[in-house]
């Protein structure tokens, strides 16, 4: 299997915690 | 006969858990320069004193600078600290969501144009000065393509594709970050002292710094909006690094001094950077109306904690005894380009600012 660059790997784990928060699994953030 | 003593298998740890203490490290020292901040504004607050405001962005920067400068990093973080680029990038796409496509779109095209002309002016400038400092030629190419797109990334990225030597590509290398570290400091003042607003300051600093990490930072240290347009003007300018990149392969094949590129489209495909992708497909969901107010609130606010472990990366994988080895020369000619980038960058920015409202 080719390996995935940072960059791919980058964007699948924000769009990972995206769904994350999305589905409510996440719930409020502060900053 | 001296043996090299082995480790035992069972103390080598595996590669995810081998990140975990440089990524503590940068959590510790993103949280010191948030809490720093808070401390100083509850103390001028609490005794009525006027105290200058300095962002959380600045105070995990130097406090990275001064881990990595003064004290000396053990090997064993080392490995976590290099995370600082992958939380960048999460982080760029997290902050899609505080962006309507719309306003992407606007920004962009603004960016687009003003990158346009900023490529052409600092290839320009960057020849020109290397020319007249008798740089070598390749070094000269991966300066002007590190000056005018993307700094470090780009320069890696061309070091191959024109078959430059390790030592050019250091130099350069080297002759970027050092400039980078000193822009933090000084373009939030620059930008204070002509009363710059927050978008013509995000602009400037996407358009003039060249690394992703140094850009979002210097934007954030103005201020939070800037900060953001930092983010997406740096991006634009980051996705033309394929063309660019192609353009220079090219010019050193037809030369006879680099290989061939086949496939043109593969080859700009391989170097855009995914995360502007990212980017783009968060900023069209919360368009469209995925996400409740709170959720983009919490998306926001997750993007902000990823980039507060890129800023104190900034300051730790700054080491100034490493960049002082290098040389002066090309840290010279890269100071004097750097310089005069800035400084066009600027007049179109405020141009931009006075006759069309940016």
């Amino acid at each position: 299997m080719k390996k995935l660059s940072l960059d791919w790997w980058s964007v699948i784990a924000a769009l990972f915690t995206v769904l994350l928060v999305r589905i409510g699994l996440i719930g409020k953030v502060g900053f | 006969m001296s043996e090299a003593i082995a480790l035992p298998k069972s103390l080598v740890l595996p590669k995810p858990l081998r990140l975990l203490p440089g990524i503590a490290l940068l959590f510790a020292i993103g949280y010191a320069g948030k809490v720093t901040e808070q401390v100083i504004r509850d103390y001028g607050k609490a005794h009525h004193l006027a105290l200058p405001n300095i962002e959380y962005v600045l105070w995990a920067i130097v406090f990275g600078l001064f881990v990595s400068n003064v004290l000396k990093v053990p090997a064993v973080f080392k490995p976590g600290i290099a995370t600082y680029d992958f939380w960048l990038k999460a982080g760029i796409v997290l902050l899609g969501a505080r962006f309507l496509l719309g306003d992407v779109i606007k920004l962009g095209r603004v960016s687009l144009v003003l990158v346009g002309i900023e490529l052409a002016v600092a290839i320009a400038i960057m020849t020109f000065i290397g020319r007249w400092f008798k740089l070598k030629p390749k070094l000269i190419s991966l300066l002007a393509i590190g000056s005018s797109i993307c700094g470090v990334a780009a320069i890696i990225a061309s070091k191959g594709a024109i078959e430059a030597d390790d030592d050019d590509a250091t130099f350069a290398i080297a002759a970027i970050l050092a400039l980078g570290a000193f822009g933090l400091f000084a373009y939030p003042a620059i930008g204070h002292f002509l009363h710059m607003s927050e978008r013509a300051f995000g602009v400037w600093a996407g358009l003039a710094v060249d690394n992703t990490a140094e850009a979002a930072a210097a934007g954030a240290i103005y201020s939070e909006a800037a900060g953001k347009v930092a983010v997406v003007t740096k991006s634009t300018r980051n996705a033309m690094i394929g063309f660019v990149v192609l353009a220079y392969a090219l010019y050193w094949a037809s030369r006879g001094q680099a290989q061939t590129i086949g496939n043109k489209a593969a080859f700009v495909w391989q170097k855009f950077p995914k995360f502007v992708l990212g980017f783009l497909v968060v900023s069209l969901l919360a368009t469209v109306g995925a996400f409740s107010g709170p959720q983009i609130a919490s998306i926001g606010n997750l993007s902000k904690w990823a980039f507060l472990l890129t800023f104190a990366g900034v300051g730790l994988k700054t080491d100034f005894r490493e960049i002082r080895r290098q040389g002066v020369r090309p840290f010279v000619v890269g100071a004097l380009a750097e310089l005069t980038i800035t400084v066009v960058t600027l007049g179109l920015v405020l141009a931009a600012q006075s006759l069309f409202g940016l």
